[in-house]
């Protein structure tokens, strides 16, 4: 069977036929120009343009900060009680699509987080290729979480190749049939092909804690919390429980942490695994490079290249990577 | 349930973070079932300093000797003494002119007029007694006083925040002022818990909240200076709410 082809102009009509099957989000330029992803408004098309957006796909999945139980005399603890409606991400690109992949690794794994999973379960992933630029790094380590779409789409010159991943993506694929052609055209890889990888034998031997680059990069570092924010796959949250002023009703809260922070480390009584940031740097990179706990030898970066564009510092922890990937023999 | 017995006291302040407290209008019944207000002078009368409280909230900094001697009272009645606000916290800006001839200062306002009390350079209250808390602001956050009084009712103290105004302003989406528009904005320095308010409205952040644990004020200083803002700059701008701000 040939490709499936839309033609662009046909896009906004594809737009529109997708609302059917639930909310649209996809990338959209605001006033102050940053991109996020966001509800696309009907007759608006979202910004295709754009590489990457502030915060990654996970703010819909694990939210900045939510309730994940309220507390009654009466009830004990409970659920929030959170109507998840169907949700498309559109125009989403193969390094967050793996960043999902990771989150869904962690989240749906051996203890299913039930909020998580209800937002999974009604989230459907239309990918859309891009071309990485030079805080992109894809490319330059090849990854072993899979980038999976329900739909795919790859740029050709007037158009894309519109590909089904999964069997909801085939019934999307039948809902806006009229408005796609088979074509014979040669659809190019797209950079998922960077993604799904035969990972490498997982390094075990812990990092080399007296290796200077620690405090070089805890010595710039301003403790802002931006790379971990604004990255796909970094799911530290702190938990906090906060007890109403009736003295019978409590909250519970979920919200983003970050390893570099004080008090991610810290336990009762003041005391801390990491105390200071050069400690929490090799923390950080192990868990960005080499992976831990039951995902060990998977790399948590996607290489979207989010934490080095936002750092106002500059930081940047692929440098380290490469020179450490290199010399993996010798360690 | 007996109700726990607390003063709140203003000193060298504007009173904006009593008001704080008392703009909780929602909450104010069940404030008034769980405390009793027995030393409130700004909201309450009569207001009498008698007997033990299970907690003192004062805010303002100390410049004065008859608020020196409240203070220490307010600390031996106390079981919990807690810093209300910016200038409690850290002199605010009361102390901006810290470091200055006192007497200098007290002719530009007052030229040769007699002033009515005598004055010291103003202190936040940790320089003088034992703090037990903090909550920071200018004023501070509405949720995190009632936060804060919710706690005292289980004997609890409030965790402090760790994280700087950036750290919300991220999780908010919001374009960074700084760096993207070259805005001379505090929040990498200033510690967060406001939800990022005057940069998610495009105003940059004041530091109104004090500094954040572990602030890198080098490497800050240095990011602040490529966008054209001296030391100076900064430094001045810091302690316009913390004048304990140090190179």
């Amino acid at each position: 069977m040939a490709p499936q082809y839309i033609a662009s102009h046909n896009l906004a009509a594809l737009l529109d036929r997708l609302r059917r099957y639930g909310e649209l989000h996809g990338p959209v330029r605001g006033d102050d120009e940053v991109v996020r992803f966001a509800a696309i408004a009907p007759g608006t098309l979202p910004d295709l343009s754009a590489l990457r957006t502030l915060l990654p796909p996970k703010k819909y999945l694990l939210h900045p900060q939510e309730t994940i139980l309220n507390y009654t005399a009466a009830a004990g603890y409970q659920m929030p009680a959170e109507e998840v409606r169907p949700l498309i991400l559109f125009g989403v690109h193969p390094c967050d699509l793996a960043g999902i992949n990771y989150l869904d690794r962690v989240f749906l794994g051996d203890a299913p987080d039930p909020l998580y999973a209800a937002r999974r379960s009604a989230l459907t992933l239309i990918g859309i290729s891009c071309t990485p630029d030079e805080f992109c790094s894809c490319h330059i380590s090849p990854s072993p979480l899979n980038a999976l779409t329900d739909l795919s789409l790859q740029s050709l010159a007037d158009g894309y190749a519109i590909s089904s991943g999964s069997p909801r993506g085939d019934e999307l694929l039948e809902g806006v049939k009229e408005i796609l052609e088979e074509r014979d055209i040669a659809v190019p890889e797209d950079t998922r092909r960077f993604f799904g990888q035969v990972a490498a034998e997982p390094l075990r031997q812990e990092l080399d804690a007296t290796l200077p680059d620690w405090q070089t990069l805890a010595d710039a570092c301003l403790g802002c919390g931006a790379c971990s924010i604004c990255c796909p796959t970094c799911y530290c949250f702190d938990v906090l429980e906060f007890g109403g002023l009736d003295g019978r009703s409590a909250v519970r809260l979920r919200q983003w942490d970050n390893c570099l922070l004080k008090c991610h480390a810290e336990v009762a009584g003041g005391m801390s695994f990491q105390k200071n940031r050069a400690e929490r740097f090799r923390y950080r990179y192990r868990h960005k490079f080499r992976g831990f706990g039951p995902l060990q030898g998977i790399p948590s970066c996607v290489g979207c290249g989010r934490c080095r564009v936002v750092c106002p510092a500059g930081l940047d922890l692929r440098p380290l990577a490469e020179r450490l990937d290199e010399g993996r023999h010798e360690q | 349930m007996k109700k726990m017995r607390v003063a709140i006291a203003g000193l060298t302040a504007c009173s904006g973070c009593q008001l704080a407290l008392l703009n909780c209008e929602d909450e104010l019944p069940e404030l008034f079932e769980k405390f009793a207000f027995h030393f409130f002078p700004m909201a309450c009368s009569p207001a009498l300093l008698e007997g033990e409280y299970d907690a003192a909230l004062v805010e303002g900094c100390l410049s004065m000797p008859h608020e020196k001697e409240l203070l220490l009272e307010l600390r031996k009645r106390s079981v919990h003494l807690i810093a209300l606000g910016t200038c409690a916290v850290w002199g605010g800006v009361a102390a901006l002119r810290n470091g200055e001839d006192r007497e200098w200062l007290r002719q530009q306002v007052y030229g040769h007029n007699p002033v009515a009390s005598e004055t010291f350079e103003p202190l936040p209250l940790h320089r003088v007694v034992k703090v037990d808390a903090a909550v920071t602001g200018c004023p501070p956050e509405k949720e995190e006083l009632l936060r804060l009084l919710a706690g005292l009712t289980r004997g609890a103290l409030p965790v402090g925040i760790d994280y700087p105004v950036c750290t919300e302003c991220r999780m908010r989406e919001n374009l960074c002022l700084l760096t993207e528009r070259d805005m001379f904005c505090l929040g990498l320095l200033t510690l967060g818990g406001c939800g990022a308010r005057c940069p998610s409205l495009g105003v940059p952040c004041e530091g109104c909240r004090g500094p954040v644990p572990e602030a890198n004020l080098a490497e800050a200083l240095e990011i602040y200076s490529e966008k054209g803002f001296g030391r100076i700059t900064v430094l001045d701008r810091l302690r316009r709410f913390c004048p304990e701000w140090k190179l």
